[in-house]
């Protein structure tokens, strides 16, 4: 599975977690790789560590062992403060509660990620009417979450996750609240602009539905991921 | 979109629980900002106060010393650079009684402040009424209260009338010792009038004035201008005891300030200021120094002997101004012959051998036998002076030949003498002694001079015997011809002549050791010129004045000066005090009460400060997945902090600034408070609130500090929780098994070390290893200890309540019904363990307040006399307004001091009773009733029987006094002439700001005449105020204190309000004024009950915000759990059960927080429940406890509510 050319090496990972009756083992050797474009989903049974998965690749989790290497850096070497610049600048997150601030706009919401660049970038706001123009929410941008529906929320956090032009799109469970209708639009709507923005999307879901639309399907069984015929 | 404008929506989206927040900020910024907006009111009131008290008063000179009213004419400083309008008024200022009849009713005031004023005074008390003249009399408001009377009601005022020659000594007037006016109020002075509040010592509470005629009052106690007449040939100007000076300077010139009216001062003293007076005696050529006292003080003696030449130790020096230049020549001795002299009244010379041969009521005289002409040498017929040594069996004498003739004795005889002395208690022992005739003298020559004796009027020019107006009483039937006939033709001319330093072992008193200092030229100077050249020595010497010499034209302008006597510190001790700026020095006040509301405010503070933490950190939790996200968008820990910060720094600064205006707010409702529910603190209601921006801002930047280490603190709470648990919506770390063991048994070692440190705190307190000196702010190291004993307790209690929710067994949940509902809410408490210690914190900060101040209190009205009390075993404590000379404990004694009891009832009562009286040396009021600074406190002089009564018989508590008879240790003999006192512990610690070894300096300030040295504390006694020194002691620093005025008095409780009914009456002349010594000590603790009774409101504020704080946490508690709530109301339990589950978590919280304050409030309070008269109210203490109780719950019954009010499928189906 390694490939040295790769822009995403997921290298042997593992999880354990101890608890009051003993070591739990997550993940046992979990190795992926992945290239600028490649949209990846991993499905796989409540509990099976898909998440885990997905937030120690985010970098909001830490494995027992193994090694990460996203564009030839080591983000799991990285300092707190590394990290969470690590996070900001190549990696977009999209949660099932899309976890909106109440309190700010639509525009605002998709700008939060911002907050935290080292220099003010020009044209920023541009990008986020551009990106909530393109998931048709142009008319919305100074409503707040609560005036929305749920796929609404979502297409903002994915303008959110996007809006600083990750090489890694994160996604768990992204169309898990939604009904199916909105959620066959929130899963195309998510493969195209990965796909417009040149990045990787790796998403975990419990939906067969979304996982279909994926040209690359893992399942992870006994803490590995297995590759699924297309 | 920028930082900003997230924290604008932030501030906006989220404003219900920002407003808590900054309502929790407004509260701790108003009760910071409060105390010391308090702290500095009451110091400005205080300031106001002596302002007002003093009028236009800048400077004064009193001490009862009385001199003539001219010396307040001749202030002049027209001269130099000074251009300042300086009034200077004389006055006599006296203590005395005031009685006032109506319908029967007769209603008496001592300690009447009387002034004798005139109309400089007047103009000094910024008033615009008229001046009492002739038979008026001016009452201040209190006073007027106190008699009951009006304007134009006739009222009776009784002063003592000074003495000239003391009372206390053989020929001192017993008999005259006061006089009644009778008056006619003209006017009541109002209390916030100059008038109404006026006097010198510093102290908020009013005193009771009576404002009369100069001259009336000069009349009434005979100290009026007397003419000469040919009975009484030497003018008597007229009198005053004391001079006010206003000061007022123009535009930018210099006034005089206290120095220079010194200076000035001291040039005008005359010898008559000084009760001194020099005569001439012609015929025997010499000039004598004498005193109207009889007897010339220390002082005075070491200034005559200095200015005569006979000691050198202060240089004269004349300065001469020649050509601008100021030249200094030492001024030679004078060269004189000097004869010191002490007679005494022998009442009764006898030969032993024969009684038939005696002789009454002769001088003897100790001189110094080896003077030489006008002084000497006698003519001796027989034998000569007296050589060798002495013995008192023995004593050797010179007589004269007319008093050997009349006794029948020569040189080798001894014959017998009688003389009298004052007793302690105004009795006149009379002592016997022998004497050895070894010379007999021709009566001529230096031994024919009556001018031996100094001039006693009524007694030294008296014709005959008959005639004499002595104080004791005299056998002129024994007084013989030949008696007479040497009283009328030598008069005082001593019969009997020994060697000073015997003469003075047998009659020296503490008022000094010589009656008259004779000094006589060498050569052929004249007496007056001797005599100017003398008195201008001896007032340099004795005032440290600049005497003006004659100007000669030939040199310049000539001064005469004693180089090391400083005018500001004079012998003469005739310096006036900068009354004005001691009063504004005071008002710097014992008690700090910016520390002492901030210490009442204390868990008020800390509720507020949780409750910003608790409130903050509720926000945070709601807001926890934003937390999450932000990081999960990249944004460092820092950066959220950071975010975090600045919201809680703005939400500080809004409620900082409100809490500004709320601190003012706060304020005048605490000075309302003192002037009104805790008036007891104060004991004034001329309070005002004074706000100093200094003191807002310093409020405010503390409780933003405290505020913002809230915030911090709950910031820091969600420090160990990663992102992806953030996200989730987890508030609190979550920890594996090991993990929460470790926590658990940190909080288990923290448990240890607080209940460690606590037990051994109490161990080293009881093996005595604190000590009980000030630690600060006036608490001693053992309350201090216990304090902290009683903090660790809870520290420790909160640190085992973290301890146990962490242990496993705290989560087990088994069982059915109530109990099974009952472990659930024991679960559920475990399950936010930091929520539930806080909460468990705030009312433990809250019953710990309870507890504390109702553990404090005293009620000393309930206390019988006990011996070892704060009693001593005394029933009544009265107090005179003149000396009472007698003693009250025997028939005899009674009698003499004018009382004529009426029945056999009333002589039974008094019989009965046992008297231990004190002299008494007034000072300030150094007891917890004054609010201002005192260096000084009244002194009591102990007589040595009644310092071995108290002694023998285990009066009084002490604390911490290292003696196990404290009262012996009044008479030890210190190191550097230091007096041992006694003194209150309230007093030496919170009032004086002294402990034992610690010393006190009489008067204080930079020359000192006397240094006192604390040597053991009374517990809680009725000597609070005052200082306890031995008669002995009190005599080397107070001579010229006459009698008693402070008596404890030993009586059966039941008949204490007859006793001290009649005692009252009999002794009303004195101003006697008795009350209850429970009633007495009530008043001292009503000022301790009134400070507890503050803290316990305040408290009362920190236990509501405590509430807020636990109905907030139980209702975040419930909102969190509505889903689990949901599912058990889906399957199956019912409203109630609900009910209980939320009830028990809260009540387990809640009681252990109750257990926990009490038991270490317990702790913390028992140096005082070990005390004296600790007098715990357990019931009430009960009843508050349940209250807080009911109002835990209460609050509790909000979240309930909310509990059982959610709706099962909404909640099920959003979860």
């Amino acid at each position: 599975m390694s490939d040295a050319s790769a822009d995403l090496r997921v290298t042997d990972l593992t999880k354990q977690f101890a608890g009051a009756a003993g070591t739990l083992d997550v993940l046992t050797g979990v190795d992926l790789t992945m290239r600028r474009g490649d949209a990846v989903v991993i499905t796989g049974p409540s509990g099976s560590g898909k998440s885990t998965l997905l937030y120690i690749i985010g970098v909001l989790d830490e494995p027992t062992s193994g090694e990460i290497n996203v564009d030839g850096l080591l983000p799991l070497s990285l300092s707190a403060a590394e990290q969470a610049r690590f996070r900001n600048e190549s990696v977009g997150f999209v949660f099932q509660d899309h976890h909106l601030l109440p309190q700010c706009t639509v525009l605002e919401n998709v700008l939060i990620p911002t907050l935290a660049n080292a220099k003010p970038s020009s044209g920023i706001e541009d990008r986020a009417r551009t990106l909530l123009d393109r998931v048709g929410l142009k008319d919305r941008i100074s409503h707040r979450p609560g005036q929305l529906s749920g796929g609404e929320r979502q297409r903002v956090g994915i303008c959110r996750a996007l809006i600083n032009e990750p090489l890694l799109l994160l996604a768990d469970e992204p169309t898990g609240n939604l009904d199916q209708h909105t959620a066959e639009s929130i899963g195309t709507l998510l493969l195209d602009v990965a796909s417009e923005q040149n990045t990787m999307l790796l998403c975990v879901t419990h939906s067969h539905e979304l996982a279909a639309r994926f040209s690359r399907r893992y399942e992870l069984t006994d803490g590995k991921l297995v590759e699924q015929e297309t | 979109m920028s930082t900003y404008r997230l924290l604008v929506d932030n501030l906006r989206h989220y404003w219900r629980t920002n407003l808590a927040v900054v309502l929790g900020v407004v509260a701790a910024t108003a009760v910071i900002g409060g105390a010391l907006v308090v702290g500095d009111s009451v110091r400005d009131s205080l300031r106001q106060m002596s302002l007002d008290r003093l009028g236009d008063v800048e400077y004064a000179l009193t001490g009862g010393r009385f001199f003539r009213e001219e010396l307040a004419g001749e202030f002049d400083f027209s001269e130099g650079h000074f251009k300042a309008e300086v009034t200077v008024a004389p006055a006599i200022t006296l203590t005395g009684s005031a009685a006032h009849e109506r319908d029967d009713l007769r209603q008496r005031a001592s300690g009447v402040a009387t002034y004798g004023i005139d109309e400089r005074f007047w103009s000094m008390m910024q008033t615009t009424e008229a001046l009492p003249t002739e038979d008026k009399v001016f009452l201040n408001r209190r006073l007027a209260d106190e008699l009951g009377a009006t304007v134009g009601d006739e009222i009776s005022l009784i002063v003592e009338i000074p003495a000239a020659i003391p009372r206390d000594s053989l020929l001192g007037d017993r008999n005259e010792t006061d006089t009644e006016l009778v008056l006619t109020v003209t006017g009541i002075a109002e209390d916030a009038t100059t008038p109404g509040r006026f006097g010198l010592n510093p102290a908020q509470q009013l005193p009771m004035n009576a404002f009369i005629s100069l001259d009336t009052l000069q009349e009434a106690i005979e100290v009026d201008h007397r003419p000469a007449t040919p009975r009484n040939p030497t003018e008597k100007p007229a009198r005053v005891n004391a001079l006010f000076v206003d000061v007022f300077g123009y535009g930018n010139s210099q006034p005089p300030e206290l120095q220079d009216l010194n200076r000035e001062l001291a040039k005008d003293v005359q010898l008559e200021d000084l009760a001194l007076r020099l005569v001439t005696n012609e015929k025997h050529g010499y000039i004598s120094l004498e005193s109207e006292q009889m007897m010339l003080d220390n002082a005075v003696v070491l200034a005559a002997r200095q200015a005569a030449g006979e000691v050198h130790a202060s240089p004269l020096s004349v300065l001469t101004m020649r050509d601008k230049q100021m030249v200094k020549t030492r001024l030679p001795p004078l060269d004189v012959q000097r004869s010191p002299v002490l007679v005494y009244l022998l009442n009764e010379l006898w030969n032993p051998h024969d009684d038939k041969r005696f002789s009454m009521y002769s001088v003897a005289a100790g001189i110094d036998f080896a003077e030489e002409q006008p002084f000497g040498p006698f003519e001796y017929v027989n034998g000569g002076p007296p050589q060798g040594s002495s013995s008192d069996a023995h004593i050797p004498v010179v007589i004269n030949n007319w008093i050997a003739e009349d006794l029948g004795v020569g040189v080798g005889d001894t014959f017998n003498t009688k003389y009298q002395e004052v007793g302690d208690r105004g009795e006149l022992p009379e002592h016997q002694q022998s004497f050895k005739v070894v010379g007999v003298i021709k009566l001529n020559g230096p031994a024919a001079d009556p001018g031996f004796s100094p001039e006693v009027e009524g007694i030294t020019d008296a014709e005959t015997f008959d005639d004499w107006r002595q104080p004791f009483p005299m056998e002129l039937d024994r007084v013989t011809s030949r008696d007479e006939e040497f009283w009328d033709e030598h008069r005082t001319t001593p019969k009997v002549f020994l060697r000073l330093d015997d003469a003075q072992r047998l009659w020296q008193s503490r008022y000094g050791d010589l009656t008259s200092y004779r000094i006589a030229p060498t050569d052929v100077t004249p007496l007056p010129e001797l005599a100017a050249d003398f008195e201008r020595r001896f007032l340099a010497l004795i005032t440290g004045a600049m005497i003006r010499l004659e100007a000669d034209p030939a040199i310049g302008r000539r001064m005469l000066r004693a180089t090391e006597v400083d005018a500001q510190a004079p012998p003469s001790g005739l310096v006036f005090q900068s009354v004005r700026e001691q009063g504004l020095n005071a008002a710097s006040g014992t008690t700090d009460f910016t520390g002492l509301f901030i210490g009442f405010s204390f868990f008020l503070i800390l509720a507020a400060m949780l409750l910003i933490g608790l409130l903050f950190r509720l926000g945070i939790e709601r807001r926890v997945s934003e937390l999450g996200l932000l990081s999960a968008v990249g944004l460092s820990p820092k950066q959220v902090r950071r975010l975090f910060l600045v919201e809680g720094a703005i939400l500080t600064l809004v409620g900082g600034l409100l809490g500004c205006l709320a601190a003012v707010c706060y304020a005048a409702l605490m000075i309302y408070g003192l002037k009104t529910w805790w008036f007891g603190a104060i004991g004034t209601k001329f309070l005002f609130l004074s706000v100093h921006t200094g003191s807002l801002i310093g409020g405010f930047i503390i409780a933003a500090v405290v505020a913002m280490l809230a915030v911090w603190w709950a910031l820091r709470q969600t420090r160990g929780i990663s992102t992806r648990e953030l996200l989730a919506g987890t508030s609190e770390p979550s920890l594996d098994a090991a993990q929460k063991h470790q926590r658990g048994r940190r909080a288990g070692v923290m448990a240890g070390i607080a209940g460690g440190m606590a037990v051994c705190l109490l161990a080293a307190t009881f093996a005595g290893l604190i000590p009980q000196t000030e630690a600060f702010s006036g608490f001693n190291w053992r309350v201090v200890t216990f304090f902290l004993v009683g903090v660790a307790a809870l520290a420790g209690s909160l640190a085992s309540l973290a301890w146990w929710l962490d242990a496993d067994r705290a989560a087990a949940v088994r069982g059915q019904g109530v109990m099974g509902m009952i472990r659930l809410g024991l679960r559920n408490a475990a399950r936010h363990r930091g929520r539930s210690v806080l909460t468990a914190s705030l009312i433990a900060s809250a019953t710990f307040v309870i507890v504390a101040v109702a553990a404090g209190r005293r009620n000393p009205a309930v206390e019988q006399p006990v011996n070892a009390s704060g009693n001593g075993g005394f029933t009544l404590v009265a107090e005179t307004s003149t000396p009472i000379l007698y003693d009250l404990n025997t028939s005899q004694g009674r009698a003499q001091a004018g009382m004529d009891l009426s029945g056999e009832s009333e002589e039974q009562q008094i019989d009965a009773m046992r008297v231990m009286p004190f002299r008494v040396k007034p000072g300030e009021n150094a007891s917890c009733l004054n609010l201002y600074q005192t260096q000084l406190p009244t002194i009591l002089g102990v007589p040595e029987d009644v310092i071995q009564t108290m002694s023998d018989e285990g009066r009084f508590k002490f604390a911490d006094t290292p003696s196990d008879d404290p009262w012996e240790l009044l008479t030890a003999k210190l190191d550097d002439n230091r007096i041992p006192v006694l003194g209150d512990m309230n007093t030496l610690l919170y009032s004086l700001h002294k402990g034992i070894g610690d010393l006190v300096h009489v008067p204080p300030g930079d020359n000192p005449g006397g240094t006192l040295q604390i040597e053991g504390m009374f517990d809680g006694s009725v000597f609070q105020g005052v200082l306890l020194m031995s008669e002995a002691n009190f005599f080397k620093l107070f001579p010229d204190q006459t009698g008693f005025q402070y008596f404890l008095i030993e009586t059966s409780p039941d008949q204490s309000s007859e006793l001290s009914t009649i005692l009252e009456t009999q002794l009303a002349d004195y101003g006697f004024d008795a009350e209850r010594v429970s009633d007495r000590l009530a008043s001292f603790l009503a000022v301790q009950n009134t400070y507890l009774s503050t803290f316990q409101t305040l408290g009362g504020l920190g236990l509501l915000l405590g509430t807020l704080g636990l109905a907030t946490v139980m209702l975040r508690n419930v909102l969190e759990r509505r889903g689990e709530l949901a599912l058990l109301r889906a399957v199956g339990f019912r409203a109630a059960h609900v009910a209980w589950l939320v009830l028990c978590e809260n009540a387990f919280v809640m009681l252990w927080g109750l257990a926990a304050g009490a038991l270490a409030a317990l702790l913390a309070m028992t140096p005082h429940l070990m005390s004296t008269g600790a007098d715990v109210p357990w019931g009430g203490l009960q009843a508050m406890l349940l209250c807080v109780f009911a109002v835990g719950m209460l609050a509790a019954l909000f979240a309930v509510r909310e509990a059982v009010r959610t709706p099962i499928l909404t909640t099920l189906r959003s979860e």
